[in-house]
Order: C-alpha cells, then sequence, then structure tokens
C-alpha cells in the first residue's frame, strides 16, 4: 500500500469502518511508514479535541435545557393524567370555597343577638284594631315617634 | 396587542367562584316573600332610673312617649317567616303572641297580630310597616310595671 493510499483510508481506520483486511494493510504501512503514522496520530488528536469541545457545549446547553424540559416533562405528566382527575384536581377547591362562603354567609352574625334597635321608619298603618278582653289605644305623638298600641286590662291598667 | 391570557382557566374559576358566592348570598339574604320578626320584651317601670343598653337608639321615643323611670328588656325574640306563616312567641305571664305576615305591596310589609293570656284575646290586629319600621304594643301588667313590646319587621 502507497502513502497516498493510506492517507485516504486513515480516518476510515481512525473510525474503525475498514473490513478487516483493508484495515490490517493500513495498521502495516503504519507500522512501517513514520510519516503517514504521524498523519494518523494527527488525525486521533484533533478527533479528541472535537469530542471533548462537542461534549462541553452539550453540558452547557443541558444546563439551559433544564428548567425548560423540567417543565415540558411536567406537562408531558399532567397530559398522562386520566381527565376526571385533572378536572378534579383543577376544579376541586371551586365547591369547597362554595362550601365556606354559603356556611360564613349563614353564620355570619348580620343581625347580631342582642344588637340595639335601629328602626328605619315609625311609618304604621293600623288596619283593624280589637279585643274581646280590653280596651286598646292607638297612641299616636307625631312623626318621629312611634306608634303605640296600648292595651288597658280591664280593672289591671 | 394585548397578551394572551396563560391561564384561562383560572379566570373561569374566578368567574365561576363570583357566581356561587352570588347565588349564595341570595339563597342566604332570602326573598321579599320572607318577614323578619324582631321582637323587644321590655318591662317598663317605675323601679329605679335604668335604661336597658340594647335599648339606647330609641331611648329618647321611649322617654316621649311614657313616664317610666326604668326600661329593661327581658327578651329578645326574632323569627323569620314567610308570608301567611304564623310565628308564636312566648311571652311573659301566660301571655303569648302570634304574628302572621300577610300579602302586602311593595316595599311593605303586613302584620296579623294577636296577643293572647291564657284563652283570653287581649289584641288582635292587622299592622302595615315598612321593612325595617317598628311599632310598639303595651300595656299589659307585668310585675311591678307593664310590658311592653317593641316589633319591627325587616
Amino acid at each position: 500500500m502507497d502513502c497516498t493510499k493510506a492517507r485516504e483510508m486513515i480516518q476510515d481506520h481512525i473510525d474503525g469502518r475498514l473490513p478487516p483486511d483493508s484495515a490490517r494493510a493500513v495498521r502495516e504501512h503504519l507500522g512501517a511508514c513514520r510519516a503517514c503514522a504521524a498523519e494518523e496520530e494527527e488525525l486521533r488528536r484533533v478527533g479528541d479535541m472535537l469530542r471533548l469541545w462537542s461534549a462541553v457545549q452539550v453540558g452547557e446547553r443541558e444546563l439551559a435545557l433544564s428548567p425548560l424540559w423540567t417543565r415540558v416533562r411536567a406537562g408531558i405528566e399532567e397530559r398522562k393524567e386520566p381527565g376526571l382527575a385533572r378536572l378534579l384536581r383543577r376544579w376541586f377547591w371551586v365547591p369547597v370555597a362554595a362550601i365556606v362562603a354559603v356556611v360564613a354567609l349563614l353564620f355570619y352574625p348580620s343581625d347580631g343577638a342582642r344588637v340595639p334597635f335601629h328602626p328605619k321608619s315609625f311609618d304604621v298603618t293600623v288596619e283593624s284594631l280589637e279585643s274581646d278582653t280590653a280596651t286598646v289605644a292607638l297612641v299616636d305623638k307625631g312623626k318621629g315617634l312611634p306608634r303605640v298600641i296600648w292595651i288597658i286590662e280591664n280593672g289591671k291598667t | 396587542m394585548g397578551r394572551p391570557d396563560s391561564h384561562p382557566g383560572r379566570r373561569l374559576t374566578a368567574i365561576a367562584f363570583i357566581g356561587l358566592l352570588l347565588i349564595a348570598q341570595i339563597a342566604v339574604a332570602s326573598p321579599d316573600a320572607q318577614v323578619a320578626i324582631d321582637v323587644g320584651v321590655v318591662v317598663a317601670s317605675q323601679d329605679g332610673p335604668t335604661i336597658d343598653p340594647e335599648l339606647s337608639s330609641i331611648r329618647n321615643q321611649l322617654q316621649s312617649m311614657f313616664n317610666y323611670s326604668s326600661y329593661r328588656m327581658i327578651d329578645r325574640l326574632k323569627r323569620t317567616l314567610s308570608v301567611d306563616e304564623t310565628g308564636e312567641f312566648g311571652l311573659p305571664g301566660d301571655r303569648s303572641m302570634r304574628v302572621t305576615p300577610v300579602p302586602a305591596k311593595g316595599n311593605k310589609v303586613r302584620l296579623a297580630v294577636q296577643i293572647m293570656e291564657g284563652e283570653r284575646n287581649l289584641l288582635t290586629t292587622t299592622l302595615g310597616l315598612s321593612r325595617g319600621g317598628m311599632v310598639i304594643v303595651g300595656g299589659p301588667s307585668y310585675r311591678k310595671g307593664v310590658l311592653i313590646l317593641i316589633i319591627s319587621a325587616e
């Protein structure tokens, strides 16, 4: 094998792509030819450096891609969940919040048990007034004062 | 150009929640068909100058209307009644009061009121009040004074 033929095959030899016979022929030539051996050594070193550089680049990109990948993976996991379970998980708090709100409204002491009276009006119409056993009187002392129905129990008051 | 909503589900959830709150509020507040009756049972007497703090808001009216020195609230009775539903309120001295909201128009409340002493009918009346209005029924004797019923309807 001459040097020209050998140098054409060196890269394939390094990459392990030669058939066994050709690989053996190349190895024999490299053993006999220092120039071609130096060429082979140089190509191997360049290859190693390229692999190292690629590894570094991948490592840096992996750092940047990591959070993105985490989100993507979370999305994939979420999509893997059954539809009903996902719906329940997403909407579970709505009925819970509604129940809490209803309970709060029901038990909120809106009128208080013994709060003072706060009449909005003393405007009263007495449509009928009667008693079987007492005398009743309607007292109206004018605006700003409540109307009073006074029961005069016969023989008592 | 507006930013696309990244969480459309949350917006829907918020709207649904507000809707539920409104429904709950309407359900709890009850429609106009119901009437909240509030009865303050007061004993008025000349037994010392005492005015119950719960009557402080109508103190001036009481003093203008009556000539008693003491007003003690001995009970506060509250019921929410539907139209034509009768609520019975126990009163001191074997007395009782029946209140029935009857149909009314607009912001008015009409109450059929009957006060009994045992089997005796002390009073039968029908009153028309504005919502939040107040009327006083008094006179029956109780211990050293008289009973005064402060009736309000909301």
